[in-house]
C-alpha cells in the first residue's frame, strides 16, 4: 500500500502525474503584507526601536545628504553599492521618515526568500520583495514596476552583489531599464566604510566602532532619448562621485566632474589581494560625530 | 557568478540535525542542514592540468546525506575544508581543455583528490600503484585538505553550476551514453572495487545486505565480476527487491528474514541469542553490506561463515557488535573507492575504465536515477533522498544547469 | 490553463487518495499499481453571463429564428424549466434558470405575450415545493406566476395531457396538452451529465407514464450502453426519446429550445480539498480535510445532514445555447465533453467508487438504499463512452454506509418497494413483469404523486432499472463499509474495509486483479479505449 500522508516532510508528486504537474508556481511567500499599514507600523517600531540603536551602538555612522531629497516627490529608485550585508539595514535606518516608511528593498529570491521565516523577518524588516538573480536581472522588474507603480519607493543594488573586495563592481541593467520603463527617479547613495566593517563572509560588525558614512546624492532622472547602458554608466558616476566626496571633498569632486575626470572606483587592476587590500583600508576617522547632519 | 548549494559551518544547525534529524527528518531539509545557495565566485583554474566543469548531473549520495544529518564521524574533520560544494557524483561537460581533452568532452569524475590533483611529487606509494583512493597526501599539496572533489574548498563539487576538476581525474563518456546512466558511473566504479576487495570465491556464495543504488550497483558488478554460485540479497523496499531480482540475484528478501534464506543455502545451524540478532554458525563466504547502517553490518557478520569475508561498501554505522568477526575469524575489509583492480596474471585495469565499459551495455542502469531536481529546490531533493528507498526511488540527482523558480 | 483529466497510476509517492462516503469521506490508501481515473481541471466560467444569454436568445442555432420574432401578442406560451434534480449539487444562487427565465419573460411581456405559463417538467418526480420552486425561478418570477401560472407538471391529470401520436416503433406519444397546444413552447435546461436535454427535456420530461414505460424498462436499459453515450444506436433510450421528440415536432410543436453547460466547480471554498488533486493540497487543505473529517464524526446526524444540504455548488456557466432542439444539443454536448471527458486506456478486473451523498432524487431529502444502488450502478456505472470501466464480470466495489433509511414523505413507494419487492426477487425482468403494473397504477401512490411531494409509485422501479446494464455486467457487487442488512436486501455483499472487498473479490476475478478508481465527483465520462 502506499504509504500515508507524509506530515512535515517536502510534497511529492506521483510519477504518473508528473506530466500533467502545472509548472512550479511562484513558492515566494508573498511580501505585501509586510506593505500594509500594520506592516509599516511595526517596522518602524522595528528599525527605529531595535535596529538604529543597535547600528549606532556597533559603528561610528555619520549621514549626509538628506536635504537632497527634500521636495522631491515618490516613488525613488534609491541604489547605492553593495558590499556588506549592512547596507540594507543602513539605509533603511537612515531614510528620513516619509521615505522610510514607503520604501521597499529588493532583495536576492534565492538568498532572502527561500525558507518561510527568513522571507517573513526579511520581508517584514526591509519591507523586501524578492528579486530573482538568476535571470540576469530581468524578472525583478515586475513586482519592482508594481511597487513603483503605487507610490513605493525601491532600493536596488546594481552590482547584484556583495563586491568580494570591497570596489565598486560592473551595473547590472536592471536598474536603469526599470528607470527608463516607468520614469522614476534615480536617487543615488554610497555606503563607505561598510566593506572594511562587515565583509562579505561576516555577519557582525567588527568591534571598536568603525567608522561607516552614507552619502545621499541628487536624485536624477532619465533623460529623454538615453538607453539604458547610458543610463547606468550615468549612475555609475554618480555613485562613484559620492564615494570620492569621503576621501577629498565636494568642491573637487565637482570640479572633476567638470573636467570629466572622475576616476573610476572598480578598483586597482592586479592581483586579487591588491584589490582587497585596496578595499578594505579603513576610512579615516574624522572627530567626534557631528550632531547635526 | 555560477550558483552553488553550499556547506558551512554551524554548529547549532550541527547539532541541531545531529539531535532532532533522525526523530523529524522533516525538519532537516526544513532549516537544520547547514546548506545555502549562493552565488559564488566562479573558480578559476589557476594551474596546469586543471580545466572547469559544467556538472549535467550530480547524483545525491549516501555519504553526502551522512554529512548533511550531522551523523557522519569526526574523523572526517580534518579531510574535508569548510565551507564546501558537495557532490562527487558527477557527469559535465569540460569547459576548458584540459590536457587531450577539448573543451566540450562530456566527462565523468572520479573524485578522489590524489597526489597527481595536489602536485605532491613523487606520489605516494598508493598513487604510484594506481590505488588513487588510497592515497596519504589528501591534505596536503596545493589544494586545501579535501578527501574528495565534493568535500574541498577550493574545487568546488557537483551540486552547482561551475566546478573544477583535474586531468588526472578526468574520464571521457561515449557518446551513446545517456546523462542518467553516466551519473552513475562513479558509484558503478565503487561497486566494482567492492567486489573485488571481496575476492569472492570461484563458485562461492554472497550475501548482499541492501538493494539501495549501492547494493544494486554491487549485485550487477558480482553477475559481471564474479563466479559467485548463488547470492542472497536482503532489501527493505519493494521495488527494491523487485530490482534486485532483475539484477540477477538468486534469492531476495526482506532483512528480517534474510538469515533463514542465508541458513537455507548453505544448510548452517542457526542460533538465536537471548539479546540480539539471531546468527548462524556457517554461511555464505562473502558478505557485502551496503546500506551503511549498523543493523545492516550485524546481518552482514551473523551470516558469514568461518574464515569468511566481510566487506563494508558504505560509512559503517556506529553500533555494530564485532564478536563473530572474532568468533568466527572473520576478514573485515573496507572497500572505500575506486582505482586500479588487479585481474590476475599481472594485469590491471582502472576502475573507472570497468565501470564505464559495463556501463555501456546494462539498460537497468536508466531506471536508477529516479528524479533530478534542479539547485534551486535543494530542499525537495534532499528530502526525497532521505526517504528514496521509501518512495521507491534509487538516485536522486541533481541538474545543476536547470534554471527553475525556487 | 485548465488541464485535462488523465488517469493516475499508483506508486510509492501517492498519498492516500479521498473517496466519497455518502455524508463523509475517508483517505483510502490504495494498493500500488492501482489506476485513478481524474477529472479536467475546471473550466473557467464566461464572465458576463447575462449578456451570454441574450446573445443566445437572439441569435439562436439551428433553424429557428430569434425569439423576439417567435412572441406575439394573443400568442399561448408555455416555459418548462428542469426540476429539482438538477444540477447537483443545487447551484449557488441566482440559478441559472432565474436568469433565463427573466429575459425570456422579459422578453415576452414587451412583446405584447399574455398567456404565459411556467410548468416545472417533473415527469414522474415529486412535485417540488413552493420554496423550491422560489429558490430555482427568483423571487420576481415567483411572486409574478405562483401559482396559477407556474406549477409543478402532473403525469396523472388525464385531463392535463394529450396524446400525440405513435413512433414507428410503436411507442406512444403523450405529454402536457398545455405545452403541446401551445403556439411556442420554450424549454430551459441545465445540461448536467450527457443524458440530458435534447430531446429528453419535452419527451421525457413532460411526459406521462403512458409514454415513459416505453424506454424507462430493463430492455431499453440493458441496451443503453450507456446512457451517458446519446450517440445513435450507443443508448436506447435516448434513440427512442429522439424518436418520440421528432414525433413531436413533426406535429407541429414548435420549441425553442435554451441549453446550458456548467464547469466543474462542485464544491464551495470550504471544501475546497475536494476539487483538488490530492498531492496538490496546500497545508491550509489538508488542514480543511482533517477539521472536516474530525467535525463530521462529531456531528449528530441531523447536523450534519443538515451541513450537507445546505452545499451549494459554486457552479460557473460554459456554455449557453438556444434554437433547435437537435442543432442545440450538438454544441451543448461539445461543451459538456470538453468540460468532462477522459480518455482511460483499457478496462480493469475491479472498478472502485466512492458514492456522494447527493443524487437526482434526494435533493433536501434522504438516500435510502435503492437510490445507492441507482447512483452506484446506475449513474456513476454508465459514466462512459464505448466500454464500461470494469472488464464483464468484473467487480464494482462501492462505498456508501447504506443506511437503512427512507423519507417518509417523498419516497413512499420506495418503502413498500425495498420491502416487499425487494426482498422476493432482484431481478429487474422479473421486478418488472410481476410488479411494476400494481405500483404504477396504485391510487394511494398516485394520490400522493399528485397532491403530495412524493415520487410516482413506478419510480422505484425506474430506480431498479437503471441499474440493470450494471448488474448485468458485473459479476459482483460489493459496499464497502454498507449496512450489511440494507446492502443484502439489495442483493450486493457488504465489506467492512477496502482490503477486505479486494479479497472478496478475489473470488470473482482471481488472485491479482487491476484495479480502477473512478475520483468522481466532479462529474466525469470516461472514454474507455
Amino acid at each position: 500500500m502506499a504509504d500515508g500522508f507524509r506530515w512535515g516532510r517536502r510534497p511529492l508528486v506521483p510519477r504518473s502525474a508528473e506530466a500533467h504537474t502545472p509548472p512550479k508556481e511562484d513558492r515566494v511567500f508573498p511580501s505585501d503584507w509586510a506593505r500594509t499599514d500594520a506592516g509599516v507600523a511595526v517596522r518602524q517600531v522595528l528599525l527605529k526601536g531595535a535596529m538604529h540603536p543597535l547600528i549606532r551602538n556597533e559603528l561610528t555612522l555619520r549621514v549626509f545628504g538628506r536635504d537632497n531629497l527634500e521636495g522631491v516627490d515618490p516613488p525613488l529608485i534609491f541604489y547605492s553599492n553593495h558590499s556588506s550585508h549592512l547596507d540594507a539595514t543602513l539605509i533603511m535606518c537612515t531614510l528620513p521618515d516619509r521615505w522610510q516608511s514607503k520604501t521597499a528593498v529588493g532583495a536576492a529570491r534565492d538568498y532572502f526568500f527561500d525558507v518561510w521565516w527568513r522571507q517573513a523577518f526579511t520581508a517584514l524588516v526591509y519591507g523586501a520583495f524578492p528579486i530573482d538573480r538568476s535571470r540576469g536581472g530581468r524578472g525583478a522588474v515586475d513586482k519592482a514596476r508594481q511597487l513603483l507603480s503605487e507610490g513605493w519607493s525601491i532600493v536596488v543594488f546594481p552590482e547584484g552583489t556583495r563586491s568580494p573586495d570591497g570596489h565598486l563592481q560592473r551595473f547590472r541593467h536592471g536598474a536603469s531599464r526599470l528607470a527608463l520603463e516607468t520614469g522614476a527617479g534615480l536617487a543615488p547613495i554610497a555606503v563607505v566604510g561598510a566593506y572594511h566593517a562587515m565583509p562579505k563572509g561576516r555577519f557582525w560588525p567588527r568591534g571598536g566602532r568603525p567608522p561607516v558614512t552614507i552619502r545621499y546624492g541628487r536624485p536624477f532622472w532619465p533623460r529623454e532619448v538615453e538607453t539604458h547602458q547610458e543610463l547606468s554608466r550615468r549612475m555609475t558616476r554618480a555613485v562613484t562621485e559620492l564615494l570620492h566626496e569621503e576621501t577629498s571633498t565636494w568642491w573637487e569632486t565637482l570640479q572633476r566632474a567638470q573636467r570629466d575626470e572622475v576616476p573610476s572606483l572598480m578598483g586597482p587592476t592586479g592581483p586579487g589581494w591588491l584589490r582587497r587590500w585596496e578595499g578594505s583600508r579603513p576610512p579615516a576617522r574624522r572627530g567626534p560625530d557631528r550632531v547635526w547632519d | 557568478m555560477a550558483l552553488a548549494l553550499e556547506f558551512y559551518r554551524s554548529a547549532p544547525k550541527y547539532l541541531g540535525a545531529r539531535t532532532l534529524g533522525s526523530k523529524a527528518p522533516g525538519l532537516i531539509t526544513g532549516g537544520l542542514a547547514p546548506l545555502r545557495l549562493v552565488t559564488q565566485q566562479d573558480p578559476e583554474p589557476t594551474r596546469e592540468g586543471w580545466a572547469r566543469v559544467k556538472p549535467r548531473l550530480a547524483g545525491i549520495c549516501g555519504s553526502d546525506l551522512a554529512t548533511i544529518a550531522g551523523t557522519s564521524s569526526f574523523y572526517f574533520s580534518p579531510l574535508v575544508s569548510l565551507p564546501f560544494v558537495p557532490g562527487h557524483e558527477i557527469v559535465g561537460d569540460l569547459l576548458d581543455d584540459c590536457g587531450d581533452l577539448k573543451a566540450g568532452q562530456r566527462v565523468v569524475i572520479s573524485s578522489v583528490l590524489a597526489c597527481a590533483a595536489r602536485g605532491e611529487d613523487p606520489p605516494c606509494e598508493h598513487c604510484a600503484a594506481g590505488n588513487v583512493g588510497r592515497c596519504d597526501r589528501v591534505t596536503v599539496g596545493h589544494l586545501k585538505p579535501g578527501l574528495q572533489t565534493g568535500y574541498c574548498a577550493e574545487t568546488g563539487g557537483g551540486w552547482s553550476r561551475l566546478m573544477l576538476a583535474h586531468r588526472s581525474q578526468l574520464w571521457p563518456v561515449p557518446d551513446g551514453m545517456s546523462d542518467a546512466t553516466a551519473v552513475l558511473i562513479e558509484p558503478l566504479a565503487c561497486a566494482i572495487h567492492s567486489v573485488f576487495r571481496a575476492a569472492v570465491p570461484p563458485g562461492g556464495t554472497v550475501h548482499v545486505v541492501g538493494a539501495g543504488t549501492v547494493g544494486i550497483l554491487t549485485l550487477i558488478a558480482l553477475k559481471a565480476f564474479t563466479t559467485a554460485d548463488h547470492v542472497v540479497v536482503a532489501a527493505k523496499h519493494q521495488r527494491q527487491r523487485a530490482a534486485a531480482a532483475m539484477a540477477g540475484a538468486d534469492d531476495v528478501v526482506r532483512p528480517e528474514h534474510a538469515v533463514k534464506a542465508v541458513r537455507r543455502t548453505g544448510r548452517a545451524v542457526k542460533l538465536t541469542p537471548e539479546r540480539g540478532m539471531e546468527f548462524l554458525l556457517g554461511g555464505v563466504d562473502v558478505a557485502l553490506e551496503c546500506t551503511g547502517s549498523s543493523s545492516a553490518l550485524d546481518l552482514a557478520l551473523r551470516t558469514t561463515k568461518a574464515g569468511g569475508r566481510v566487506v563494508v561498501s558504505g560509512i559503517p554505522g556506529r553500533g555494530a557488535d564485532l564478536t563473530p568477526l572474532w568468533f568466527r575469524e572473520l576478514d573485515l575489509v573496507g572497500a572505500y573507492t575506486s582505482g586500479v583492480e588487479d585481474l590476475g596474471d599481472g594485469v590491471q585495469r582502472p576502475t573507472f575504465e570497468m565501470a564505464i565499459e559495463l556501463a555501456s551495455n546494462l539498460p537497468i542502469l536508466e531506471e536508477l536515477v529516479g528524479a533530478t531536481y534542479p539547485l534551486g529546490r535543494w530542499r525537495d531533493a534532499l528530502d526525497h533522498a532521505m526517504a528514496a528507498g521509501k518512495l521507491g526511488t534509487f538516485k536522486v540527482a541533481f541538474a545543476p544547469q536547470e534554471r527553475q523558480e525556487i | 490553463m485548465p488541464r485535462p483529466g488523465f488517469v493516475l497510476e499508483v506508486d510509492e509517492r501517492t498519498p492516500p487518495l479521498l473517496v466519497h462516503e455518502g455524508e463523509g469521506f475517508r483517505m483510502q490508501s490504495f494498493p500500488l499499481g492501482t489506476r485513478v481515473v481524474y477529472p479536467p481541471d475546471s473550466l473557467p466560467g464566461i464572465r458576463d453571463v447575462n449578456a451570454a444569454i441574450r446573445h443566445a436568445l437572439l441569435n439562436p442555432v439551428g433553424d429557428a429564428e430569434p425569439l423576439p420574432e417567435l412572441l406575439k401578442p394573443g400568442m399561448k406560451l408555455t416555459i418548462a424549466v428542469d426540476d429539482i434534480s438538477i444540477p447537483l449539487p443545487p447551484m449557488r444562487l441566482p440559478d441559472i434558470r432565474q436568469r433565463i427565465l427573466e429575459q425570456v419573460i422579459e422578453l415576452a411581456a414587451r412583446n405584447g405575450v399574455e398567456d404565459v405559463k411556467i410548468i416545472v417538467a417533473t415527469a414522474l418526480h415529486r412535485r417540488m415545493t413552493a420554496d423550491e420552486i422560489k429558490r430555482m425561478v427568483g423571487e420576481r418570477v415567483f411572486r409574478s406566476f405562483w401559482p396559477k401560472d407556474l406549477f409543478n407538471f402532473d403525469g396523472e391529470d388525464r385531463d392535463g395531457l394529450v396524446e400525440i401520436g405513435t413512433t414507428d416503433q410503436h411507442e406512444v406519444v403523450e405529454i402536457s396538452k398545455r405545452a403541446a397546444e401551445s403556439d411556442l413552447l420554450v424549454y430551459v435546461n441545465v445540461n448536467l451529465v450527457a443524458m440530458d436535454g435534447g430531446h429528453k427535456s419535452v419527451a421525457i420530461g413532460l411526459a406521462g407514464y403512458r409514454s415513459l414505460r416505453h424506454h424507462h424498462n430493463v430492455e431499453t436499459m440493458l441496451h443503453s450502453r450507456s446512457y451517458m453515450d446519446p450517440r445513435p444506436g450507443h443508448s436506447a433510450i435516448a434513440d427512442s426519446a429522439t424518436r418520440m421528440g421528432r414525433l413531436v415536432a413533426a406535429n407541429g410543436l414548435k420549441i425553442f429550445q435554451i441549453e446550458t453547460t456548467v464547469n466543474a466547480d462542485t464544491f464551495p471554498a470550504n471544501l475546497g480539498f475536494l476539487n483538488k488533486r490530492e498531492w496538490e493540497w496546500s497545508a491550509y487543505d489538508q488542514g480543511l480535510m482533517i477539521a472536516a473529517r474530525k467535525a463530521n464524526d462529531l456531528a449528530p446526524p441531523r447536523a450534519r445532514r443538515e451541513f450537507y444540504r445546505r452545499i451549494e455548488a459554486p457552479y460557473k456557466l460554459t456554455g449557453i445555447n438556444a434554437g433547435e432542439v437537435e442543432a442545440v444539443h450538438e454544441r451543448t454536448l461539445d461543451n459538456l465533453h470538453r468540460q468532462q471527458l477522459v480518455e482511460v486506456r483499457g478496462q480493469s478486473d475491479v472498478v472502485v467508487f466512492g458514492l456522494p451523498y447527493i443524487g437526482p432524487y434526494n435533493v433536501n431529502s434522504i438516500m435510502n438504499p435503492i437510490l445507492v444502488h441507482c447512483l452506484g450502478l446506475g449513474y456513476l456505472f454508465n459514466m462512459y463512452r464505448n466500454m464500461p470501466l470494469v472488464k464483464p464480470d468484473g467487480v464494482v466495489i462501492m462505498y456508501h454506509p447504506v443506511p437503512w433509511e427512507f423519507h417518509q414523505i417523498h419516497h413512499p413507494s420506495y418503502i413498500d418497494f425495498f420491502e416487499e419487492v425487494l426482498a422476493e426477487t432482484t431481478d429487474p425482468s422479473t421486478i418488472e413483469s410481476k410488479y411494476e403494473e400494481r405500483y404504477a397504477t396504485d391510487p394511494w401512490y398516485t394520490h400522493l404523486y399528485r397532491t403530495s411531494h412524493a415520487y410516482h409509485g413506478v419510480h422505484p422501479f425506474y430506480m431498479w432499472y437503471w441499474g440493470a446494464h450494471g448488474r448485468d455486467h458485473a459479476g459482483d457487487v460489493i459496499f464497502v463499509g454498507g449496512e450489511p442488512k440494507s446492502v443484502a436486501r439489495l442483493g450486493y455483499r457488504a465489506a467492512g474495509s477496502f482490503r477486505d472487498a479486494i479479497e472478496m473479490a478475489k473470488d470473482t476475478v482471481g488472485p491479482s486483479p487491476s484495479i480502477t478508481y473512478f475520483h468522481a465527483p466532479p462529474i466525469m465520462i470516461a472514454d474507455v479505449v
